[in-house]
């Protein structure tokens, strides 16, 4: 019998012929924070799903304390102790921080729940107020009540999936401290992640998986980086820093472009920067200093109040819809790809095809060749190398987060764009997926292409960028040329907040 | 539910809360079946088919229980269906008649529904349809050959107009259609009163009912089975409408734009102008709705023309899953099921709500039928 721990045993899964989970063994004791690693559709998300009732395994099973439970839902676990933070966290924005803790504890005095949590959130360092309204919330703050949501219906067992894939720097080192507090107070935490910092820094063990197995289980004295992303993705994968050869004209210009806020945020507050051509522009930034806003206004689904963009040979596209735009070369690779880069519940191809449409390569408006778009769509996922597509019929929600950007890269250099928008290309990828999609990006820049890319991760911006500008206060507060020093870099982002 | 067990519920926090140093003590084990309920990956086509040919044959046996305890034995039905619907070429034309409005009802709900606008406004539409055909017809608008064009143009004018008033609402200030298109369903039954009672009052017979059309104002006769041009006309708007959303671009895009408005705006979709048409296109169809029957079943505006087709539209979209071909179908089933049912309501005195108890049922033994496609369940014993 071992106390306080939950461990599931050889536990196997699959989803119709594919093989999500096959014999893996995982446990996690009192007082300890582990970290679970590997690749996209390598299995952590199926593992857990079963760890929290969501999935039943097909063998094994799960022990809580020693002991074989089975679960059939979420509240199930929860009365085991098993609490889970999702990645998309089930908050219901309408409600105040308190009314989303009474929701998931069913069945108990409110006041009692409120006290509980308020002695709760002291003991954990939350500056959490009860009564807000939870919309109002920032992201961290969510994530801080999801914690404090299971931690009140009582978790013993905390199950972090990504948990910093929404944070900025800041936030994530506050999180690895709250996890640090949370097992020395003797919760387990399970820490599901792509960063392989995260699990060195600040786990006591780590398990790795690939492609449905239990690759290893290790600790963080035994392991580097590089070993890490070896037993990873079963090769070795660096990537180094290469400058642009060639760079050409000036692109694309914006100058005092203004975009209102939105829901009480700053927007853009007047911007200028020039892109040229054969280069990569790296905009640097804490998240919330006008990312979206300037994504939203070079697409052209923003609302731009002022200023210009001028685009070489085209004058100034400031009124130009969406449509026109991408027309006229631009392409874009949006933050959130399920959100504005594919429709889940439509098909691959369908998903693929849409330029191909608007132009009119599938026939007129009475007319969409479906076949031929099907074959054009095979011929991009071989190119683009997108796994996972069992059909070109295959919706793609169910794609993986790597190969669902794949498939937006794919459509979006069909036809080798002009202007390259990339926005946090990388996000929720693992390294092999991040790898490819940076090396796209290098590939249209030296093609000659004006690469626009906004990324609150440094490390991405100084691997890729020949320029870099500073994104704070909805401004362009600094502007760095490469090779710059990142304590500048860091320094600017901050020091005009 | 829960596990029923008192001694596995959380142990009460501790001090910091984070931990009970007492374990749970050991369950007691009771034989009791749970599901767990798991969302499926993907639904081959022929278990989605499978799954809903068990849903209908579900829905049938819980009507035929119903029947048979209202006093209509199964074999009653089955031969009452066999007489109404397959014992004479009339008996075909008839439901052949009953089927190409109710196609048509569905089709414009379909539309609606297919852009994510819930357009429950039908009625209403269908009411304006046949007022702007009858302004035609009484004021004698135009020459005499080209009447029954002009009527079938006014008509669609005059549901499209119905509808796009809650299209505004929606598109510039995000009222919900729901309401709006349903509220405006009463507002046209008024202004039918209105006109039914007032101007246009019957001048022969003084009924609230407009005068007949003149016969070239009516839908001419096929010279089949005794049945008028409103089913060639359905069939017409089914296979435009089929070719348009299957196999057009605009039908690709409108499907882009129901299912991620975002990302279609992003790409370049002209999403607001799709919408739009497609709202206007759900209420063209209806007033061709209104219309066909005014002018091909009753050679007049009557106060109750319209009365049903709201409710038959939305459930034969939602058979059909918003699909032409769907619809056709499932309207071909409802036209029987109605004509069935009128004649249980003659021959075995069954009550009227006995007939919409059974469209009911259907309704949701298909919804129902969506738990099982998008959730696989995992039965096993609790601990």
């Amino acid at each position: 019998m071992m106390p306080n721990a939950l461990r599931l045993r050889n536990v196997s899964k699959s989803f119709g012929t594919f093989k999500a989970l096959d014999n893996v063994d995982f446990s996690v004791r009192a007082g300890e924070v582990h970290a679970l690693l590997g690749e996209n559709g390598a299995g952590k998300s199926t593992l857990m799903n079963i760890a929290c009732g969501l999935y039943a395994p097909d063998e094994g099973h799960v022990e809580v304390d020693g002991e074989a439970v089975s679960m059939s839902d979420a509240r199930d676990a929860a009365n085991k102790g098993i609490g889970m933070v999702h990645q998309h966290f089930k908050l219901v924005p309408a409600f105040t921080v308190l009314e989303n803790i009474v929701l998931f504890n069913p069945g108990r005095q409110a006041a009692e729940i409120a006290s509980q949590a308020q002695d709760l959130a002291g003991k954990m360092g939350f500056d959490l107020d009860l009564s807000r309204r939870t919309g109002s919330l920032g992201i961290a703050e969510q994530q801080r009540l999801e914690i404090l949501k299971v931690l009140v219906a009582g978790a013993r067992f905390v199950i972090l999936d990504e948990p910093t894939a929404v944070l900025s720097d800041q936030e994530a080192r506050a999180l690895m401290t709250i996890i640090r507090g949370l097992a020395a107070s003797g919760s387990a935490v399970i820490m599901v992640t792509h960063k392989l910092h995260e699990a060195l820094g600040h786990s006591d063990r780590i398990t790795v998986m690939r492609g449905g197995k239990r690759i290893a289980e290790t600790s963080p004295g035994e392991m580097d980086a590089a070993k890490l992303t070896t037993l990873i993705v079963g090769e070795q994968i660096v990537e180094t820093p290469a400058p642009s050869a060639v760079i050409g004209k000036t692109r694309v210009r914006l100058s005092s472009v203004r975009v209102p806020g939105r829901s009480g945020r700053k927007g853009l507050e007047g911007i200028d920067f020039r892109v040229r051509g054969g280069e990569i522009y790296g905009v640097a930034g804490v998240a919330g200093n006008g990312q979206n806003e300037l994504a939203d206004v070079l697409m052209g689904t923003a609302e731009q109040t002022g200023g210009s963009i001028e685009f070489e040979g085209h004058g100034d596209i400031s009124t130009l819809p969406p449509g026109g735009r991408r027309k006229a070369g631009f392409a874009a690779i949006p933050v959130d790809r399920y959100r504005h880069g594919l429709a889940g519940r439509r098909s691959v191809a369908e998903n693929y095809a849409v330029n191909g449409v608007l132009s009119g390569s599938y026939g007129g408006w009475l007319r969409f060749n479906r076949g031929q778009a099907r074959k054009q769509t095979q011929k991009a996922i071989q190119a683009f190398d997108v796994q996972g597509v069992r059909g070109t019929g295959m919706r793609a929600g169910l794609l993986s987060g790597g190969n669902a950007q794949k498939l937006v890269i794919a459509r979006e250099f069909e036809t080798m764009p002009e202007v390259v928008l990339a926005h946090s290309p990388s996000r929720g990828l693992d390294v092999r997926a991040g790898a490819a999609v940076h090396e796209r990006l290098r590939a249209a820049r030296d093609s000659g292409a004006a690469v626009i890319l906004i990324s609150e991760d440094l490390d991405e911006i100084f691997l890729l960028s020949d320029r870099i500008g500073v994104l704070s206060g909805g401004r362009m507060v600094a502007e760095f040329e490469a090779p710059a020093n990142r304590n500048d870099v860091g320094k600017a982002m901050i020091s005009h907040e | 539910m829960s596990s029923g067990n008192a001694t596995e519920q959380i142990t009460p926090l501790e001090g910091a809360g984070i931990r009970s140093e007492t374990a749970p003590a050991p369950s007691r084990h009771k034989l009791r079946l749970v599901p767990l309920l798991e969302v499926r990956q993907n639904v081959p086509e022929t278990q989605r088919l499978a799954c809903y040919a068990a849903s209908l044959a579900v829905a049938a046996a819980i009507s035929f229980a119903l029947l048979a305890l209202s006093g209509v034995a199964p074999s009653d039905v089955m031969r009452e269906i066999a007489t109404v619907a397959f014992s004479s070429p009339r008996a075909l034309g008839s439901v052949l008649a009953q089927t190409a409005p109710l196609v048509m009802a569905g089709l414009a709900t379909a539309i609606a529904f297919r852009s994510n606008f819930w357009n429950i406004g039908l009625e209403g539409q269908m009411i304006l349809g046949a007022i702007f055909a009858s302004v035609v017809a009484i004021y004698d608008v135009g020459p005499e050959p080209a009447r029954l064009v002009l009527m079938a143009v006014a008509a669609m004018a005059g549901g499209m107009l119905w509808v796009s008033v809650p299209a505004m609402l929606k598109q510039r200030l995000g009222v919900s259609e729901v309401i709006t298109t349903l509220l405006l369903n009463y507002v046209a039954f008024n202004l039918l009163l209105h006109l039914l009672y007032g101007p246009w009052k019957d001048p022969v017979s003084s009924f609230p009912h407009t005068e007949q059309y003149e016969a070239f104002e009516r839908l001419p006769l096929l010279g089949w089975l005794n049945l008028t041009w409103t089913l060639p006309l359905a069939a017409l708007l089914a296979g435009l409408l089929w070719w348009l959303l299957s196999y057009s671009r605009i039908g690709y895009l409108l499907d882009m734009t129901s299912s991620n408005r975002e990302m279609a705006r992003a790409v370049g979709v002209p999403v607001a102008g799709l919408t739009v048409a497609a709202i206007l296109a759900s209420g063209a169809v209806g007033g061709l709705t209104g219309f066909s029957i005014a002018a091909g079943v009753e050679f007049r505006m009557t106060q109750d023309f319209f009365a049903g087709y709201l409710f038959s539209g939305v459930l034969i979209a939602f058979l059909g899953r918003n699909h032409p071909a769907g619809v056709v179908i499932v309207a071909f089933f409802m036209a029987i099921l109605l004509l069935v049912g009128q004649s249980l309501q003659i021959f075995f005195q069954v009550p009227s709500a006995l007939v919409q108890l059974v469209q009911a049922i259907f309704i949701i033994c298909v919804a129902a039928s969506e738990f099982f496609l998008t959730y696989r369940m995992h039965w096993r014993a609790a601990t």
